[in-house]
Formats: structure tokens, sequence, C-alpha cells
């Protein structure tokens, strides 16, 4: 009887054995709590190697316990593998954005440099693919410059005015929108035979081109400088010379800020940014850099086409001037407005009529630009 | 090793509520535990004094027995120093922890007190003193924001989060040199830093050196391929010397991980314009005003493509496709000046 009873049992152990050894999960039935648990006594106690294991089950069988990860974030960290500590608090933190400590964690760990995780090479697109050939064609190719310099190889050249608005009138007749065009593409013929700088134009005929389109047009070629060619006039036929404006936060002075005031007067499509509180709007200190910088930038070039008209045109020289004007805002690159003399003074427009003068004109820009 | 952090009782008891249903104590408790136990023996020893001078209370005079519970408490107190020293030390975590859940939570001035009451317990905690930075940033007090991360930089240089956000406020005072200095010093202590990459490559795309933004803005990426921000701005350095597949790939990565990027939907409008597929860029234009019905780049590129389009109808003789597209230019810029002129005349 014993005997038998002995048999049975060890036959029973057997089977019990065979399927723990087969199925052992089945057997013991652990879930992922049960080995976040483990892991987490192994944490305790600091032995972070048994700990890991455990954790890495708990993750692997349920992915989505943020708690899992939070503790898996601690036992790397315990660890020092503090690329892969953060990489769990992360998960931690996606899958439960109210995880304070984990996301704690992740701050006070990526304070100093910690190093990368490799990520497994994916198979590339043929988008990529063709991306890549480009790359390494013409990258290659391009020369880097030093230093922080300002660079200038595209420009849009604005003709002002044309078509129905023919800007002003001298008192010979002369249009400002033909002298304008005439001196445009003059000047983009002359920068397309260089090489050197890439020109394109707003406009190459007598049509009219709103402004808004202008700085549109400027974007469009990704352009690097924004250079609209005008005439100036006055009630006062005495009035003469060149000036150059450009955009500025501050007008400098009133007659440039009336001027300013009543271009802006036309479009109110741009609202002033608000800054939303308990929040580093990145992106906006990034905007706001770069439209300092170009304004900046805008009044280096102001002043070197200036200096240039100065040197080499029989014009008087009437300078500088800087006021916020709207559609000079809107344009992402340094933009400068030239007023080549005054068709309303009779000794002006006698000038801006000879070719030779508009051929100076041409240089002097050219000369201001290098 | 720590966590660092959050050793005091609050934070336990706080830790186990968060994970409520988990009755396994946790690293975090042992503050909790060395209090508890201390007081239990504590009380326990007290108790069996207590009884012993109660029972030899008539045998000694009044005086020794007093001398002799005065002594036994001062030794009994002894070994519960470390442990009270622990608790205060603990509170500054737990000062720490309290700081960072506020600020999480938007509490910015309670946010605030809490961690000028750590950095006041802790003056060398570097962490306490970035966040306090970054709440005076976000509080627009820069001076104060800066002189917390010039703090850290002096208790550790390589404290690269101090630094790049040194760089950032010099960014703000437009002061592009110490800036780029600043994201310089951060990559060469962390070739890994996405955002000090990204910085660097920015400041080269205002400067319009495509070569070296591209340079950049690729370490940037491959530290980080999760920012839509560095795809795009990648992508206007490619397109900027004409590298239209690379422009587009990082235009659309941008996408990929913010479909509402409008800044990218505008630009692919213009690679497709200027490859001469009209409707494919119409159709990009009005997407980002379907996303953004204000955005002036999507209005003003619609607008000029529309009248260059009627300008070609005119040309061809083809008036009423010119009138055609003048309305369109007026149903997404009513006050296009040329559109209304142009639309005017010919109608007549």
């Amino acid at each position: 009887m014993e005997r038998r009873r002995f048999l049975s049992l060890l036959g029973k152990g057997f089977l019990v054995s065979s399927v723990a050894g087969v199925f052992p999960t089945a057997a013991f039935g652990k879930t992922a709590l049960d080995y976040a648990l483990e892991g987490q006594n192994y944490l305790q106690n600091g032995d972070y190697n048994k700990a890991l294991e455990a954790l890495l089950k708990a993750v692997e069988i349920d992915p989505q316990s943020d708690w899992a990860y939070g503790l898996l974030g601690r036992t790397y960290r315990g660890l020092n593998k503090n690329a892969e500590a953060v990489d769990a608090f992360r998960k931690a933190v996606r899958l439960n954005p109210e995880d304070v400590y984990s996301r704690m964690m992740i701050e006070i760990i990526t304070q100093k440099p910690i190093p990368r995780l490799k990520s497994e090479p994916e198979e590339l697109t043929p988008l990529e693919i063709t991306a890549r050939q480009e790359e390494s064609a013409m990258l290659t190719s391009l020369r880097s410059d030093e230093g922080l310099g300002y660079k200038v190889n595209r420009v849009v050249i604005d003709p002002g005015h044309g078509g129905f608005d023919s800007g002003a009138l001298g008192y010979s007749g002369l249009k400002e929108k033909d002298v304008t065009l005439d001196l445009a593409i003059m000047l983009y013929q002359r920068m397309a035979s260089q090489g050197k700088i890439k020109p394109f134009l707003t406009r190459t005929a007598d049509y009219y081109v709103p402004l808004s389109d202008r700085t549109a047009i400027a974007n469009q070629f990704q352009a690097d400088l924004f250079l609209s060619i005008h005439i100036n006039a006055s009630k006062n036929r005495n009035a003469r010379g060149s000036e150059t404006y450009y955009c500025s936060e501050k007008a400098s002075n009133q007659e440039a800020a009336r001027v300013a005031s009543l271009e802006n007067a036309v479009l109110k499509y741009d609202k002033p940014l608000t800054q939303r509180e308990g929040y580093i709007d990145i992106e906006e200190i990034l905007f706001r850099f770069e439209q300092k910088m170009n304004w900046k930038e805008s009044g280096v070039f102001a002043g070197s086409f200036q200096q240039r008209f100065r040197e080499k045109l029989p014009l008087d020289n009437r300078g500088v001037n800087a006021a916020n004007f709207f559609v000079l805002r809107r344009a992402k690159m340094p933009s400068i407005l030239l007023e080549i003399g005054f068709i309303s003074n009779a000794e002006d427009e006698e000038r801006l009529k000879g070719q030779s003068f508009r051929e100076r004109v041409v240089e002097s820009i050219m000369w201001g630009l290098l | 090793m720590s966590d660092d952090i959050v050793k005091s009782p609050y934070a336990a008891l706080r830790f186990t509520l968060r994970h409520c249903g988990v009755r396994v104590s946790t690293p975090h408790s042992s503050g909790f535990t060395r209090l508890a136990s201390g007081a239990f023996y504590f009380v326990v020893s007290m108790m069996t004094f207590y009884e012993f001078i109660m029972s030899k209370r008539r045998r000694f005079p009044r005086s020794f027995l007093y001398g002799l519970t005065l002594c036994i408490l001062f030794v009994l107190l002894l070994p519960l120093m470390p442990a009270c020293h622990g608790a205060f030390a603990a509170d500054v975590n737990d000062i720490i922890f309290r700081g960072a859940d506020y600020h999480y939570k938007g509490k910015l001035n309670e946010a605030i007190a809490a961690f000028q009451q750590a950095v006041r317990l802790a003056p060398d905690n570097e962490f306490a003193h970035n966040q306090l930075g970054l709440l005076y940033a976000k509080k627009e007090r820069d001076g104060d924001a800066f002189r917390e991360f010039s703090t850290v930089v002096q208790l550790d240089r390589r404290n690269t989060f101090a630094l790049l956000w040194t760089g950032i406020l010099y960014l703000k005072q437009n002061d592009m040199d110490k800036a780029f200095e600043a994201f310089q010093e951060v990559t060469s202590l962390d070739p890994n830093n996405a955002d000090a990459y990204y910085f660097l490559g920015a400041i080269y795309n205002f400067r319009h050196h495509p070569v070296k933004a591209i340079e950049y803005l690729k370490k940037a990426r491959d530290a980080d391929s999760g920012e839509a921000d560095t795809h795009y701005r990648l992508g206007r350095a490619f397109h900027r010397l004409d590298m239209i597949n690379n422009a587009y790939l990082e235009y659309t990565r941008a996408l990929k991980l913010k479909p509402a990027y409008t800044k990218a939907i505008n630009e692919i409008g213009w690679i497709y314009y200027n490859q001469g597929n009209y409707q494919a860029a119409i159709d990009q234009w009005n997407n980002a005003l379907s996303i953004n019905p204000k955005d002036t780049d999507a209005i003003s590129n619609l607008a000029k493509v529309y009248n260059d389009m009627a300008y070609v109808a005119l040309s061809q003789n083809k008036t009423d496709d010119a009138i055609a597209f003048w309305k369109a230019t007026l149903s997404v810029m009513p006050g296009n000046k040329a559109a209304r002129y142009y639309l005017d005349s010919y109608r007549r």
C-alpha cells in the first residue's frame, strides 16, 4: 500500500515538474505586477542586476506599466546607465504625464551630458535615397564660410510701383514706375552676368504688384536680401538727393515715422505676439532674434548703399532713415528701400532720364552689396 | 547609487499613495522607517524606565532620581540625533519634489517659493537653481534667471542645462556672439546635445550660411529626430541651396511629427510652385489655411499666385480665366489692390 502511494506521488510529481518545465509561466502564473514587485524589492535592497532582470520581464509582459518603467529607470540609474535610465523615465512619463517623480528624474539626469543610446538603422525610403544622392552630389562641392558675417547669395530686386500705380510723376512726364523698372532690370542683368549673386525680380514689365506679393516673392526664392527701388517726390520742388530706408522698431525721425505710419495704415494683418504666462516659446524667441538680426543687418546694408551713393552719384546725401514699415517687417530677410533722387526736382529728374546716370546708380548698388 | 532626492517620510507616503495597491515599502520610505523605529524604541525605553523609577522611588533621594532621569533621557536621545538630521536633509528633497510638482502643474509662484526655500537650505543644489532659473525665465525675470543659471555654471561647469539656458537668455538679449559661444561650449561638453546643435544651426540659418546650418542641424536631427522644428529649419537650409529633395524630405518629416505645422506646409507649396506644379502648391496653402485661417504667409502666397495666374491668362487673352483668378485672390485677401483694380477694369 505504502509503495503504491509512493509511486502515485512520484508520478504526480513528475507530471507537475514536466508542466513546469514546458510552461513555466502557466505553472507559476507570474504577472507583470509580480515581476515589478520583485524588481522593487531587489531595488530596495540595492541588488540592481536582479532588479533589472525582473523589471525587464515586467515591461515585456506589460509595456503599458508606467510604474514598472519608473522602477526600471531607477534601476538603470543605480547601475549608472543614465541614457537607459532617461529612456525608461521618458516611457514612464509618456504613459503617465502626471508622473512627477520620473519627469523630475529626467530633468535631474539630463542636466549633465549622458551617452546616446544606440538605435537600429532603418531602411531608407526612395525619397531618402534620392535626398542622399543629391546631398553627396551637391554638399561636398559647396564651401562653408567661417565666422558669423551675413552672407548674400540671392537678392530679390523690387522695382517700385507699376501698372496703374505710376508712382511719382516728374514735371516733364517721367514716371517713377518706368525708372524703377529700368534700373531693376539693369541691376538684374549686371548681377546675372557677374554670377556671384543670384538675382530675382518682383516684376518684369509694367503691371502692378501688391506690396504683400512682393515680400511673398522674396520668401518664394529664399532670398538673402530684399532691395526695393524707388524714386522720391515732394511738394517742395527744392527737395533733392538720395536716401535709404530700412525697417526698425523705432523711427529715426518724425518724417520717417510719418512715412511708415502711412504705409502701415494700408495693411492690418499682423497682430502683436503675446507671451503666455508660464510658457517659454523657444520658436518665438528665435523669431524675434531673427527679426532683430535682420533689422540690424538692414541698417548695415542701408549704410553701405548710402555711402556708395554719396561717393559715386552726383546727388545730395539725405542719409539713412529707419522706420517700422509693415511690409519690410514681413520679409524674412534684411530689406532695404532705396530712394534714388527726387523726381519732383528738375535737376534730379533730368539726371534720372539719362542712361549713363542709371548705369552709375546700378554700379553704386553693386558696390554697396560688396 | 542613490536617487539623489526624495527620502523624506512625506515623500514616502506620497509615493505609496501614488502607486496604491502595491503594499511594499519603497526605498523612499527609509527615512520614515528610521524615524518610526526610533520613536518606538524611545517610548518603550521610557516606559521601562518609568516602571523602574516607580519601584525604587522610596529607596533613593528624589534629587538623585531627577539626575538619573536627565542622564538617561540624554543617552536615549543621542541615537535619534542622526535621524533628526536625516529628516532635515530629507526636507530639502521634499521641498524640491513639491516645487517640481507645482512647476509641472503650472503653479509658478508656489514653485518659485518652494525652490527659493530649497536653495536657501541647500545652496549647492544645481537642480533647484536650474528650476528656479527656468521659473524666473517663464515669469520674464531674465536677470534673476541669468543669476540662477550662472550660479549653477559656477558650481559645475559641466551642467549643460544651465549653460544652454544662459545661451538662450543671451539670444533674448540679441547678443549673438555670447549665445553662440555658450552653445558651442555645450556641444564641446556634450557631443550629443541636440538642443545646442539646434540653436547653432538656427543661428547659422539666420546669418544665411546654409552649409554650416546644415552641418549643425543634421547633428541636432541625428541626436534627436523627434523635433519638428529641427526638421523644418534643416529643410529651410537645404531649400536655400536648391537641394529640393532634401528640403522636401525634411519638411515632410516635420509634418509627420506635427501635422499642423503650417510653416512647413507653406514651404512645400513653394517647392511645388517653383517646379510648375501650381495646383499642388495651391492645395498646400489651402491646407495651411484650413489649419489656421489667419496664416499670413499662406494668404499672401495664394494671393500672389492667383494674381500671377491672372496675368498669364490675360496675356493669353483668356479674360474670363483672369477674372476667375482675381476673384480667387479677393476670396483670400479681400483688400488686394491689384485684383480689385483689374477686376473692376475687365468687368467693364
